[in-house]
């Protein structure tokens, strides 16, 4: 045993490991395992998903340990190193990875096939927290804003040319949280929310208007209003009037001497117009199913059968399971197939089946304390860096339950987006676990001094 | 612990947004838990029952109806199971492969083609084949294997033992029609079920319906079958115990199929209740076979099998309405029985003429003998002195002219004509030549069987008036008696004791020695009327009513064989016939002595 390593065990066991969110991670693990058995069972494939979770997850651990033995402080001055490595990955996979699902992101071993995206969107986070670390002086400048989404850019493209809609959306609330950490102006962000929001939104509410009228052919009122907006120069007409009240709102506020810089405003009408010409891309990029599928959750009877099944299906599962739930294999909704995705995505629906609303709140409450572990490790981190990557970590983890666990219950759009820690999944599982190594990592070194 | 190389103001920053930051997360997880806590806890019972619903499947089988007795302890409509082959889709196969089917074809030996729309009846599974034999049923249970997802299922189907003979008093059953569901699924019926028509069957229909059981099967998401989870047993409707004595019925049915027209109708009542005894109508119609096929074929049939002609035919009465007459005669006239008329075969009413149906004339006739010989020149004569008030007012009081009230539906309530009626409809004053043919039975005046044995009924009892009815008691399967017969009498005819006896004597007469002579018993006193109808459509209908025996009537009938021709020669055997049936007496010989005599 060289001395480091026997240092690295010294450290662990000197209470220098943080034994709270190792053990909320066993915890969520455990979890896990239980019910992608009982999800497995219908198709009797329970073993099978167990084993492929096992053995990933035991690498997974390896690499949590071997993430925790490493200094994370190396990777804040390899950070162009580590976005030209995630680059390298991405481009590799469009050209040697195999489909599946219409997905061109999986490389396949064969007996057991990974999806490099889960490990690139980690080392995004570390790339961005080097990247804002090293320029935070600048953070108020635009043309550090600037850098920072083409920083974004370089990744979205790749993954949308495999193309993977759902993975390139933890990217924007990890970007956005993280400028927030750095002290970037909030009007700023709330701008960029703003277009973007736009840039999505035109196209969700023309769809879910076009769903609408399909089933309500009765109502006049709501078929006009569609038809109106459906009209492409009248949503011009709009965004022109709101550009011209903003614009003429602070000409007011100027006039009565409350000063406000010209920039403000002519940004937000910049995010405006910006928003409103993208989602004419946006429109283009998403296809017909995937623009339905993330309206249905408003209202999903409106198309029970199709796309809104997923969800209707989901809640029944969940409601049903009432206080205690229906017991570990006995869920209906499970084992007779009418819950879809039931080990990957809708893992939640299986937890609130069978084990009850007991089980399905505590796995909330588990997955809540594991957050607030990680943002302490934040704040307890020894430099920015550390504080800034284990924010874009917790982030990462926050986004992805609150979305997949809303899905379920059907208050989020259905996404695809896999329940991290908790899905069927061997990449999901081995990302989030190194990722978890990569805290620890922080977590061990914040009384380290150099 | 803090950052060491940045400056402390950076640091108390990030703090500052790691709060909020920290707070955000906290409250996206509190609206999680919040709407968790709305699916789980509030609307948990909701959710349950949508997922039981869409879980579960119940198929029906169907529970045999109640069986209908005679009362001389005969079934008179029982059950029997028929097999009917099923398919449920098993496991991961929604559709029936062309194979199992041909395979199927094949053992049964028919053409084999599952109806489209038979989702409603048996749920998800289709109905392949009925009316499976036994022997068809072990073949397909046997070639299981080949046969995937194809079971047999037993149904109830009704059974008639003496069929045609009591069709129109037990009635039949057939599926619920479309356009009745609306009406009927108030009171519980659901489609495929099967309701009574006719006869008991429909009146007691509440009470034979059984209470139909069946599997509930769990369904997975694809709705193919995983298991059967729960088996209620169809339970038998309620027994019911009719008056109907099956000998009777029977033997009134075979006489009246074999006379000279095989149409007519015959009604035996029990005269001291009122129990039907027997309700025929002949021709009938077989109603163990009543399918679709057969049901257009007896529809078009010419004979009218579906009539039910004791109680929705009307006829005219003929000289059967004698009695009435008769009575008015002598309770309002007063009239001597002694008083003697001259038949010459001819009456002459202004510039029209009557006849007697004896061509020759009766010569001089008194009360007893006129009616005996059925006079038609004395009933005129009677007619006239009476006056059409009173003819009206005693066909009413004999319950003509309206429903008696008998537990089997449609009947009909028959028509007792008066001059405000003709003047009225027909824009016609009332004749007296009209007054004339109402005392003999003719005219305008239409009964139905049932209301000539129950005028029968009402003599042969001095005026009480027993309801008739055909069902005594219902049983349900575990013996309690959901219902039994109240006895009920209708308005008591009053008319004077010496009315009554001189009717009785005037009827012994005519069997005794007048028209009615072919009925005439050794041991056995039988008092009867006989009627000839004339009828414009074609051959006279011919009347028989009667009661025995004559000093304590036991029971009651009226035989009508339609375009039979003379009452006493052609329906006068009928009643014979059954007579002979209830006294349990050998039979042809002592007819053969009458006639020789």
């Amino acid at each position: 045993m060289t001395s480091q390593e026997k240092n690295f065990f010294q450290r662990l066991v000197s209470n220098n490991i943080d034994w709270y969110l190792v053990v909320a991670v066993a915890i969520l693990i455990g979890i896990s395992f239980t019910f992608i058995y009982s999800a497995g069972a219908n198709y009797e494939m329970s073993f099978r998903y167990l084993s492929v979770q096992s053995l990933a997850a035991s690498i997974g651990f390896a690499g949590l340990l071997l993430l925790t033995s490493f200094n994370y402080q190396y990777y804040k001055h390899l950070g162009k190193l580590v976005y030209a490595l995630s680059l390298v990955l991405l481009i590799s996979v469009l050209v040697f990875g195999s489909v599946k699902r219409g997905t061109k992101g999986w490389f396949d071993f064969g007996f057991i096939s990974f999806q490099p995206v889960e490990i690139a969107r980690i080392m995004y986070i570390l790339v961005l927290a080097s990247f804002l670390d090293s320029k935070a002086k600048e953070s108020k400048r635009v043309s550090f804003l600037i850098s920072v989404f083409a920083l974004l850019l370089g990744h979205l493209a790749l993954i949308m040319m495999q193309p993977d809609f759902s993975s390139t959306l933890s990217y924007f609330p990890v970007t956005l949280l993280l400028l927030f950490a750095i002290d970037v102006e909030p009007f700023y962000l709330l701008c960029i929310i703003v277009g973007a929001s736009l840039a999505v939104g035109i196209p969700l509410i023309g769809t879910f208007f076009d769903m609408q009228l399909k089933i309500a052919q009765n109502e006049i009122f709501l078929t006009n209003i569609a038809l109106f907006l459906k009209n492409g120069s009248v949503v011009i007409y709009i965004v022109v009037l709101v550009l011209v009240l903003i614009m003429s709102g602070w000409g007011f506020l100027w006039k009565l001497k409350i000063r406000i810089s010209i920039v403000y405003p002519v940004v937000l009408c910049g995010a405006i117009v910006l928003g409103c010409a993208s989602s004419v891309f946006v429109e283009k990029s998403l296809k017909d199913y995937q623009r339905r599928r993330l309206v249905v959750f408003l209202d999903p009877q409106v198309d029970p059968r199709g796309s809104g099944y997923n969800v209707i299906q989901s809640k029944i599962a969940i409601g049903s399971g009432k206080f205690a739930g229906k017991g570990f294999k006995k869920g209906t909704q499970t084992q007779l197939g009418f819950l879809p995705e039931q080990h990957t995505d809708f893992i939640f629906s299986v937890i609130g089946e069978e084990g009850g609303w007991i089980v399905a709140q505590l796995t909330l409450l588990f997955y809540l304390f594991f957050i607030w572990r990680a943002l302490v490790i934040a704040k307890e981190a020894r430099d920015r860096y550390g504080s800034l990557v284990a924010t874009g970590i917790a982030t990462m983890f926050a986004f992805y339950a609150v979305i997949n666990i809303g899905m379920v219950m059907g208050m989020t759009p259905v996404t695809g987006m896999p329940l991290l820690l908790l899905s069927y999944g061997g990449s999901s599982i081995l990302s989030s676990l190194c990722a978890i190594g990569i805290l620890c990592s922080i977590h061990m070194r914040r009384h380290t001094y150099s | 612990m803090a950052w060491q190389r940045e400056d402390r103001f950076a640091y108390e920053n990030f703090l500052e947004k790691h709060k909020i930051i920290l707070a955000f997360f906290i409250l996206l997880f509190v609206c999680l838990s919040i709407r968790l806590f709305y699916l789980q806890i509030v609307k948990g019972n909701k959710y349950k029952a949508i997922s039981e619903q869409q879980r579960l499947h119940n198929t029906n089988e169907y529970a045999p109806r109640g069986v209908i007795y005679s009362s001389d302890n005969k079934v008179l409509v029982g059950n029997e199971f028929a097999y009917v082959a099923l398919y449920y889709p098993p496991d991961g196969r929604e559709k029936i492969s062309d194979e199992t089917l041909k395979e199927l074809g094949r053992i049964l030996g028919r053409d084999i083609k599952p109806k489209a729309d038979n989702g409603n009846k048996y749920g998800r599974v289709l109905k392949l084949a009925d009316n499976l034999t036994k022997e068809e049923m072990f073949k397909v249970r046997e070639q299981n294997l080949r046969l995937r997802g194809i079971t047999v299922a037993r149904e109830p189907r009704r059974v008639y033992p003496i069929g045609e003979a009591s069709s129109h008093v037990t009635g039949y059953t057939s599926e619920i029609k479309a356009e009745e569901i609306e009406e009927l699924s108030e009171q519980g019926y659901k489609p495929g079920d099967y309701i009574g028509r006719g006869g008991i069957e429909q009146t007691y229909d509440g009470y034979l319906q059984g209470k139909s059981g069946g599997w509930q099967i769990e369904v997975n998401a694809r709705g193919c079958r995983v298991k059967a989870s729960k088996y209620v047993r169809p339970e038998i409707g309620a027994a019911v115990y009719s008056t109907i004595n099956s000998k009777i019925q029977k033997a009134a049915y075979d006489a009246l199929k074999n006379s000279d027209s095989d149409k007519g109708a015959a009604v035996v009542l029990d005269a001291k209740t009122g129990a039907v005894l027997a309700l025929v109508s002949c021709p009938g119609f077989d109603t163990n076979k009543i399918r679709r096929k057969e049901y257009s074929k007896y529809l078009k049939d010419k004979n009218l099998p579906l009539f039910n002609r004791t109680l929705q035919a009307l006829y005219p009465p003929g000289s059967i309405f004698k009695v009435v007459t008769f009575a008015a005669a002598v309770e309002v006239l007063n009239l001597d029985p002694s008083e003697k008329v001259l038949c010459t075969g001819k009456f002459e009413l202004g510039d029209r003429h009557y006849t007697c149906w004896h061509k020759p004339g009766h010569g001089q006739l008194d009360l007893i003998h006129a009616t005996a010989q059925s006079c038609n020149i004395y009933f005129y004569q009677l007619g006239l002195r009476l006056g059409v008030k009173n003819l009206e007012n005693f066909s009413k009081k004999f319950y003509l002219g309206r429903k008696t009230g008998i537990d089997l539906p449609n009947e009909k309530r028959g028509f007792v004509p008066s001059p405000e009626w003709k003047k009225s409809n027909m824009k016609m004053k009332w004749l007296q030549g009209d007054t004339v043919i109402f005392a003999i039975g003719q005219g305008a005046l239409w009964v139905t069987p049932l209301q000539m044995a129950h005028m029968m009924s009402a003599i042969a009892n001095k005026g009480i008036c027993n309801k008739p009815y055909a069902v005594e008691k219902v049983i349900d399967v575990n013996g309690n008696e959901l219902y039994r017969r109240k006895a009920e009498n209708g308005e008591k005819i009053e008319l004077s004791e010496r009315t009554w006896s001189l009717l009785h004597t005037a009827l012994l007469e005519t069997v005794e020695s007048g028209t009615g002579k072919r009925c005439k018993f050794k041991d056995i006193k039988v008092a009867g009327k006989t009627g000839t109808a004339q009828n414009p459509q074609g051959k006279d209908h011919a009347w028989f009513i009667s009661y025995a025996p004559a000093d304590n009537p036991e029971i009651v009938l009226a035989v009508i064989v339609e375009h039979g021709g003379g009452g006493g020669v052609n329906a006068v055997p009928i009643g014979r016939k059954i007579y002979e049936t209830y006294f349990n007496i050998g039979s042809e010989t002592e007819y053969n002595k009458e006639s020789a005599r």
